[in-house]
């Protein structure tokens, strides 16, 4: 039986301070934009995942709130017939830590933009993009990186070879390391090796700036990718000319965190030594198709509870407060 | 910022051992004074740069925090602890064998005749990979060294470890009688630090690979 010791965090003065200056000036900003609230209930009404903190009521297993984006698509899904277009969380989520540095309680802000299905979803990326730039500099971060990805540029080559669950998980496994001599390793004798390694090293060979792009023409799936690559550049092309000093912005084509979940453009927001991401989000269109709806759905989420670890460890990242 | 010195997990022991002197000559060199010494923080030639001297089981944990940004462990290792990391290349050197051994004579069709099989291994996890394939059953009698003892005392019918030239298992009268898999050196990243720096991990990385491949 694995020992755990759950990290329950107490904000002190400064830490309650902040997280509540935090929420209140990024609820603001998605409010500007748009944005309206939703706060789905803290203890779930769906079926119980794994992964999420449950115990009895009685005779009744009930869990936490363990995820916004799930417990607001059923939110949404059996409340409004057809979706608002732009909603906001913000609160906690109870995750049982898999990691045993990790926080059973999380702080998280976060907002989804909504239509429905066979409507343009380029705009949304964008939006969320261009909002998501904005978020560095409402936190008082010095300097961020945010990080674009699509996980289609893996998905697809994936699908199209039509590779079995499992070793399409350890190609995955492998992306997510990094490592593409383990994608050669997972797929020896397959037909599609030589096929998936090379675009695997091509995936893998920059993490730089919008020049990364060019990568994916060497890829064996440049044609397969080319809707992914130009919606991409149109991305880059938006975003570019209203870039703040402070945030670089990288291509990240190996992005895989999340695969089963996202289905298009990803986003990550990094600040420079972090050792986990400050937000993340995407495009996840098989969502709410999965609860009846024909609707597609992009979103990001801030992960306060690592700002505010950061905050403590790494307070020269941040500008002092007025 | 910047001004942090960055840190590389160096494993000691056999593959530290080939490690030390393919770097010497480069920027990454370790300092022979410090080596001498009992000091586990070694300045390297470059500045801002140590390296750190880590038992190989530890070293991924230094990374996988992010105490360390980059390090060299064993593929061994890290298949056995599955820790969050960066796996950035193979380097090739200290290739070995993952083999199950058995004292001479004593073959693989006697072991999987053997109706409760025990066997010796600081190695679980590959080895209850390497069962489930072969669709045995095992008691695994789980050991930090000298593994070769075990079968010639009765603790365990055979082991599964780490062969190299096959010295060691001659010298115990045993021999390999399967290979599970293959190990090598691999350099590893913390993922945050590679993601959120990669123009400060990168350039040594690529040292790192062009002094050791």
């Amino acid at each position: 039986m694995p020992v755990r010791t759950p990290h329950f965090p107490d904000l002190l003065f400064g830490s309650a301070a902040r997280l509540r200056r935090w929420e209140n000036a990024l609820m603001g900003l998605l409010e500007t934009h748009g944005y309206r609230e939703l706060h789905p209930s803290l203890v779930l009404r769906e079926s119980i995942p794994d992964g999420s903190l449950r115990f009895f009521d009685g005779d009744d297993l009930v869990a936490l709130r363990w995820d916004f984006t799930v417990s607001l698509a059923g939110l949404l899904a059996r409340r409004f017939p057809t979706p608002p277009p732009r909603v906001a969380y913000a609160g906690a989520v109870f995750r049982r830590p898999v990691q045993p540095w990790e926080a059973v309680e999380r702080f998280e802000v976060g907002c989804e933009r909504i239509q429905p299905e066979g409507e343009p979803s380029g705009e949304a990326d964008v939006e969320l993009a261009r909002l998501l730039m904005a978020i560095p500099g409402v936190l008082g971060l010095k300097s961020a990186i945010l990080h674009l990805g699509n996980a289609a540029l893996v998905r697809r080559p994936l699908e199209a070879e039509g590779l079995p669950g499992d070793l399409a998980d350890a190609v995955v496994a492998a992306l997510s390391r990094r490592a593409p001599h383990r994608v050669r390793e997972a797929l020896d004798g397959h037909p599609s090796a030589a096929r998936l390694t090379a675009h695997a090293e091509a995936l893998l060979s920059e993490l730089d700036g919008p020049g990364t792009l060019g990568a994916l023409k060497t890829s064996p799936y440049a044609d397969l990718l080319k809707d992914e690559r130009d919606h991409m550049d149109r991305v880059l092309k938006s975003l570019l000319p209203i870039l703040p000093p402070n945030l670089e912005l990288r291509v990240d084509l190996a992005d895989v965190a999340g695969l089963g979940f996202y289905t298009g453009p990803t986003l990550r927001l990094w600040a420079p030594g972090a050792q986990q991401e400050l937000a993340a989000g995407g495009r996840y269109d098989r969502l709410f198709p999965g609860l009846g709806r024909p609707w597609q759905a992009a979103g990001f989420c801030v992960r306060l509870s690592r700002l505010l670890d950061l905050a403590e460890t790494r307070p020269d990242l941040f500008e002092q407060p007025q | 910022m910047t001004n942090r010195t960055l840190l590389i997990a160096f494993p000691k022991g056999r593959l530290g051992d080939e490690l030390v002197p393919k770097l010497a000559g480069t920027p990454l060199a370790l300092d022979a004074e410090a080596l001498k010494s009992r000091v586990l923080r070694i300045p390297t030639a470059t500045p801002g740069v140590a390296a750190l001297l880590l038992k190989g089981a530890d070293l991924p944990r230094y990374v996988a925090a992010g105490v360390a940004s980059l390090g060299i462990v064993g593929s061994d290792t890290l298949d056995e602890m599955d820790m969050d990391l960066l796996e950035l290349a193979d380097l090739g050197f200290g290739a070995c064998r993952l083999s199950l051994c058995a004292q001479v004579g004593v073959t693989l069709e006697a072991l999987r005749a053997k109706p409760h099989l025990r066997l010796a291994t600081k190695f679980p996890k590959a080895t209850e990979a390497w069962l489930t394939r072969e669709g045995l059953t095992a008691e695994l009698v789980p050991l930090s060294s000298s593994a070769e003892l075990a079968p010639l005392l009765g603790l365990a019918d055979a082991i599964v470890d780490l062969v190299q030239t096959g010295g060691t298992l001659k010298a115990h009268g045993l021999v390999e009688t399967a290979v599970l898999g293959r190990s090598s050196a691999r350099l590893v990243a913390a993922r945050g630090a590679y993601l959120s720096e990669p123009g400060r991990i990168r350039p040594l990385a690529d040292l790192l690979i062009q002094a050791l491949r």
